[in-house]
Parts: structure tokens; sequence; C-alpha cells
């Protein structure tokens, strides 16, 4: 591991288009990590015309120390859930982001980083509610990056979600959470070149 | 065991001679070897024998021509089910002597009887002779009332969708139930019809005053049984036999040998795999139907090593008792069911997953249902794979195969889980997947259960189903049990039909474990 990944600095930019509820899900990854994990974290959103349907997003610094400065240069983690997102930043993507897209919305024309997709917003829908892509990302993400420690980041969805909207939120978490166990899982056995049951 | 010929004229001279014959050798006169099936070959060690020798004639002197050859496939199996069942297949010996062959003979029912000595006594309880007891007429009114069958409005839903009644067969549950009401306890009818019904549960659905049929059958020949009245026990009753068997305080068996070595377990595992019987199953039917039913077995195994499982096996995992619980012998079942629950508690066991419906429906609910207290839960491996696929990031390779599914009874009707196996169908790149004309709760069942009552309209029943899923234009026929692979491959060995019924068949979890793959 290079020193980049052993820093205690998490930089993340969460994007896709307005009314996915983009800044909601760069507002609960900050708050895990502020209130549950007792990190510093800093939380910044560009809006502008962009909450009316446009291109959104959230960018949120979690880090052990204190931290002078806000906005993200380089993303650690890059979470795209459109593709007008992704193009936007894919210029400020290094080799060593983690980029995760919805796998349904974003085509990848770079092969720059590690990148881990999920069909989110499919599952949102199968679970009944599109608007839920933003958590099942989060859960994928908590996952996948581990930024957050997840009884962290189970609180703040819990806290930032409309009243008695929390258990199918819960749920749609843990869906993206147990997606990302499996695409690990799956790496693994890539990895040792075992990818069927028999 | 002595054929009549050869061997017997051999033993006759060392009679006459007054020759050392060991006092323990039993001799019984049998007309050929051949004749000897495996059900009786194994009554004699349920009759309490510690050993058994098969004595016939040489090969080229077999009186009838095949029986040699015959006898030697039976012994052969027998002998592995023997290892099986952890008896040891030392016990069971097969010799052919020419009728001067005294001697011979002699030597070797020493070294036999040597040999038997250290191996010990048969674990083998020695079965009670099933002395037909006066059944209590108290027994039979409390059963009919314990399932209400008073209730019944002689509508005749139950019989006209009974699947054995519309094969052909002269067969009529309501008529059945009014004549076992009515104390027609003796006539040939009701003695016979008892033990026909498949308990496939289709005519319970149907009936307006929810009539548990099935269940009530069951328990009505718990009282046959005891009344002495004939099982109609398919294959000579082996299979009872064998779970009997399997109720012996000491028996140990040893089922488990066969596994492939890659296959991942944990002793210390909190997660339980329970077989079933199907390795005994394979090899009864090897020289008949071919089927190999424990790839189920292997494939659950594989499926659970894929999702990061390793279970623990139970060493000595004696058969769940729902063959002999459907064929009226509750007091066995139960202490099949005694004998498994402590062993499985002994482990700190906290989740059961089988494969078999049988074992699941036994499992699950017969145990609690005869006043088991069970300290884990019981999982059929589609609800833990649909739970596991579901999360995502696995897929499936394509199946150049046209599918369609015959639905085991116990999952399907009594577990009401019949969509179950279809979502995972749907999961499957199958061509395409079609239900046969009868299906879910509907579906016709795959012609026996509990190994009793086998006869030609159950034959015309598996003919008719098997045309129904050649109707469906597939070519491979999912199946979901053990069983209903064997008797429906039986039914495809008709003589008369020739090929027109013979179609593919492979259970679900093989299809799963042979095309599941991580993305
Ligand atoms: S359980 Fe099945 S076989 Fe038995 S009477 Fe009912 S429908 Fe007929
Ligand atoms: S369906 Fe039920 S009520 Fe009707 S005849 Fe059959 S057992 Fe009796
Ligand atoms: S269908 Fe065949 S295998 Fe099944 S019980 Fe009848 S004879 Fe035996």
């Amino acid at each position: 591991m290079t020193d980049k990944h052993k820093k205690s600095k998490k930089e993340i930019i969460i994007t896709g288009f307005g009314g996915q509820g983009i800044i909601m899900a760069g507002r609960i990854l900050g708050r895990s990590a502020a209130l549950g994990d007792r990190k510093e974290s800093v939380f910044t959103q560009s809006y502008g015309p962009e909450s009316r349907g446009g291109a959104c997003n959230a960018q949120v610094v979690i880090s052990e120390e204190p931290i002078r400065y806000p906005y993200v240069r380089h993303p650690d983690i890059l979470i795209c859930m459109s593709q007008t997102g992704y193009e936007k930043f894919i210029m400020q993507m290094t080799n060593e982001t983690i980029l995760l897209i919805d796998q349904d919305l974003v085509h990848l024309t770079l092969n720059k980083c590690d990148s881990f997709s999920i069909p989110a917003t499919r599952m949102a829908e199968e679970l009944g509610r599109k608007m839920m892509a933003n958590i099942i990302m989060l859960g994928f993400c908590t996952t996948i990056t581990k930024v957050v420690s997840i009884d962290a980041a189970l609180d703040s969805v819990a806290d930032s979600v409309p009243k008695g909207t929390e258990e199918t939120n819960i749920r749609a978490f843990k869906k993206g959470f147990d997606y990302g166990l499996a695409i690990l899982k799956g790496r693994d056995r890539k990895a040792v070149g075992k990818t069927g049951a028999v | 065991m002595l054929c009549n010929w050869g061997p017997h004229t051999a033993f006759q001279i060392l009679q006459d001679k007054g020759a050392e014959i060991p006092p323990e050798v039993k001799m019984i006169r049998i007309p050929c070897t051949g004749r000897i099936s495996k059900s009786l070959l194994f009554k004699a060690f349920e009759m309490g024998a510690d050993g058994v020798a098969l004595i016939g004639c040489e090969p080229g002197a077999c009186r009838y021509g095949s029986g040699t050859a015959a006898a030697r496939e039976n012994t052969q199996d027998m002998r592995e089910i023997l290892g099986l069942l952890g008896l040891g297949k030392e016990r069971l010996r097969l010799a052919t002597f020419l009728p001067d062959d005294s001697e011979l003979l002699l030597q070797f029912l020493k070294n036999f009887c040597r040999d038997i000595q250290s191996l010990g006594k048969s674990p083998l309880a020695l079965g009670k002779a099933t002395k037909p007891e006066a059944a209590s007429k108290e027994l039979l009114s409390d059963i009919i009332s314990s399932h209400d069958v008073y209730a019944c409005q002689d509508c005749g839903k139950c019989s006209s969708t009974c699947p054995l009644a519309l094969s052909g067969k002269d067969f009529s549950p309501r008529a059945l139930a009014s004549s076992i009401i009515a104390g027609d306890l003796d006539s040939s009818y009701v003695n016979e019809d008892v033990w026909a019904c498949l308990t496939c549960g289709l005519c319970y659905d149907r009936c307006p005053s929810g009539i548990n049929f099935p269940e009530f059958i069951r328990d009505a020949r718990r009282f046959f049984k005891k009344a002495g009245v004939d099982g109609r026990e398919a294959h000579g009753g082996f299979f009872q036999s064998l779970m009997r068997a399997m109720s012996s305080p000491k028996i140990k068996t040893e089922r488990w040998t066969w596994l492939p070595d890659n296959i991942k377990l944990d002793h210390e595992s909190k997660v339980l795999f329970f077989g079933g019987c199907a390795p005994f199953f394979d090899v009864f039917f090897r020289h008949h139907l071919s089927v190999q039913t424990s790839d189920i077995i292997v494939d659950s195994l594989r499926l659970l090593n894929f999702f990061d499982i390793k279970p623990a096996l139970l060493k000595d995992e004696r058969c769940c008792g729902h063959d002999l619980l459907w064929s009226g012998d509750q007091e066995n079942f139960l202490r099949l069911a005694k004998f498994n629950v402590d062993l499985i508690h002994s482990l700190g066991i906290k989740e059961v997953v089988t494969s078999c419906p049988e074992c699941y429906r036994t499992l699950k609910h017969d145990y609690t249902n005869y006043g088991l207290e069970l300290k884990f839960k019981v999982t059929h491996i589609y609800d833990f794979l649909e739970k596991e696929i579901d999360k995502g990031a696995v897929s499936f390779k394509k199946i150049d195969k046209k599918l369609t599914f015959q639905d085991p009874c116990r999952l399907s009707r009594l577990e009401q889980k019949a969509d179950l196996p279809r979502m995972l169908i749907k999961r499957l790149k199958g061509d395409r997947f079609q239900e046969m004309p009868d299906s879910k709760a509907a579906a016709i069942c795959c012609g026996n259960s509990a190994w009793t009552g086998c006869d030609s309209f159950s034959k015309a029943l598996q003919v008719k189903r098997l045309r129904q899923a050649h109707g469906t234009g597939s070519d491979l026929l999912v199946t979901a049990c053990p069983k209903c692979q064997i008797h429906l491959k039986c039914a495809m060995e008709d003589p008369f039909l020739g090929d027109e019924l013979s179609m593919e068949m492979m259970d679900l979890t093989s299809l799963i474990a042979k095309t599941i793959c991580w993305e």
C-alpha cells in the first residue's frame, strides 16, 4: 500500500443529478464519520440549477486530524450516479482513486483506476422506491471502501431519512452492503481462479 | 442360505459324514441364489443374523442360467449398503461350490464363522416380530376424530382430483374415508387402498371441510399396521427394513465415506448439513435405474462452500424417518427422530440445512409435531440460495436446454413453497422455462411416496406426468427431490413405451451448482 492509502485523510466526491439524493448521501457520510466514528469531517455541496435535475455533487473530507481545506482536488473515492457527473470528474481521478458507479447509469470510458459497479437504481426500484438508490450506494461504499463504520453509517441513515421510512432505508442500505460483500468475495474467487461452484 | 442344487449336495455330504459344521451356522435351503433379492438378504440381518453367506453354484453350473450373476450383483450392492449402514461389508459373503466340493465348503464355513466372530455381534437390534396385536378400535376412532374426518360432506371433490383415481384406479378417498368411519376394516378394498394413497395432498387442497386426508391416511396406516395388515411395501419392504435398521441404538452409519475430498467441512461449525438417504438409494438402484441422487448432496455442499459456508455433517446421521412415519411405523420413526435430534443438539448446532424436501418437512414440522423440542432452525437449501443469490454479484452460465419442473409434493404442497424453486429457476439462463399443465400446488405426483402401494396405476399416473413434461416441448426435466428422480426414471424404463417417455432429468440444486459463478 502506498502512503496515500495509509494516510488518515479520505476525500470523497459523490456526483449525480438532482433528485437522486446525492447531497443527502454526502451529508449522511459526513455525519457518520463525525458523529459515529468520532472523526473530523467536512461536507460541501455544489448547488445551483443542478438541484432541479442537472448535474450536482457533494464533497466530503474525513480525517483523524483537523481539516484545513474543505474542497476535494483529487478524490480518494469517487461515487458516480450519472454519466455527466462521471465525465466532469474524470480528470480529477488518480490511478489510486476508488471509483464506485451505478452500472446502469454510468458507462466507463477510461480505465484509470480500480472501479466497482452496482445496479443501485435498479435494486431500489425492486425494493419499491427508486429514491433509495443513494442509500443503497452508501451501503455499497461502506463495504467496499470501509471509509466509515457500518454502525455509524446505519445510525446516521436512520437519523437522516424522513420519519417513518427508517426501516425501508435500512433495508436498502443492507442491500447495498451485502452486494458489496458479494462483489469482494467474487473478486477473491477470481483471484484464485475459482469462480464456479463445481 | 444355501442353493438347493450344487452346494446343498455338498452340505449333505458333510452332514452324512458327521463333519464338524460350526454350530452357529443356520442353514436355509433356497431354490437359487439369484432369487434372493436385496430385501431378502437384508431381512436375514433384520431377523438377527450376525453374518450371511449366500452359497450357490458356480456361474456355469447354475440350473437357471443367470442365477449366479444376479446373486453377484445383489450381494455386491448389499455389501455396499451394509458398509454405508455401518454394519460392515464383511458380514455378507457370496460363495459358489460344486456338489463334490464338500471339504472346501466346510473350510469356507469355518473361516466365515471365525471372521464373523472377530467382528462381534451385529449392531442391529433384533427386530421385534410384528405380532398383530388386537389393534384397538379406540386408536382408530381417535385418529378419525383428531382429523375430523366426520366433517366429510360426501361432496366427492377429493375423488375428482385424486391423481390415482384419474389414472383409472378404482380408488376414491371419499369412499375410503367413509368405509373406515363405518368400521368396514376387514374388507380387502380398505386393506389395499389405505396403502395406495400417495399422500400427495392434492385432495386436501380441494376439500371444503379442510380434512387433511394425507395425514389421516398416515395415521390410519398405523392402525392397520398394528392390526397386521400387509403394508404393500415396494421392493419387498427393503427400504422400510433399512430405515428400521437405522433406528437400532448401536448402529453407527458410515454414510459419508464416499464424499469427494475437495468438499470443505468444519466439524466445529454451528451450521449442519443433513444429507438424507440418497447414497443408499443410488446403490440399491444401481443396476436398474442407475440414478445418481447423491449428486444432489455433493452439489448442495459445493453451493454452501461457494457461499463460504463450511458446514458440519452428522457423522452417523440416521434416516430422518419420513418413510417410516408415512408407512405406519410411528414407533420407529420416533426413535430415529430422537437419535437425530439428540445428536444434533450434542453438537450445539444452530441451523440445519437440507436439500431433501422430505427431510425438510420431517425435521421442520413432524419432529415438533410429535413432541420433540428443537434448539435449531431448519432451512431448505433453496431458501438459503435465494437469499444469498439475491445479494447480487453472482450470475449463471447459459444452459442450452428448455426447462420444465416437477414439483415435489412435500415442498410445493405440504410446505406451500411452490414459488421458491421457481424464483431460482427464473434466475437460471435456460433457453426457456415452461410449466406443465398441472403445476405448483396442483402438480401431479411422481408416482409413489414412502415406498408403499406401487402398482400399475402408479405407472399410468407417471406416464401421464411424463407425457405432460414432453408436451411442454422441453428437453430437461428439473426435479427437486431425489425420489421424484427415482420414481420417474423407473417409469421411463417402461419396456412397452420404449424411448417415448425418456427425458433428461437434473435436480435444481445440481443445475444451480453447475452454472453459478461469481461475476
Ligand atoms: S393424498 Fe393424493 S393420492 Fe391420496 S387420496 Fe388424496 S389426492 Fe389421492
Ligand atoms: S373433498 Fe373433503 S368433504 Fe368432500 S368428499 Fe372428500 S373428504 Fe369429504
Ligand atoms: S415407481 Fe419404481 S422405483 Fe418407485 S416405488 Fe414404484 S417400482 Fe419402486
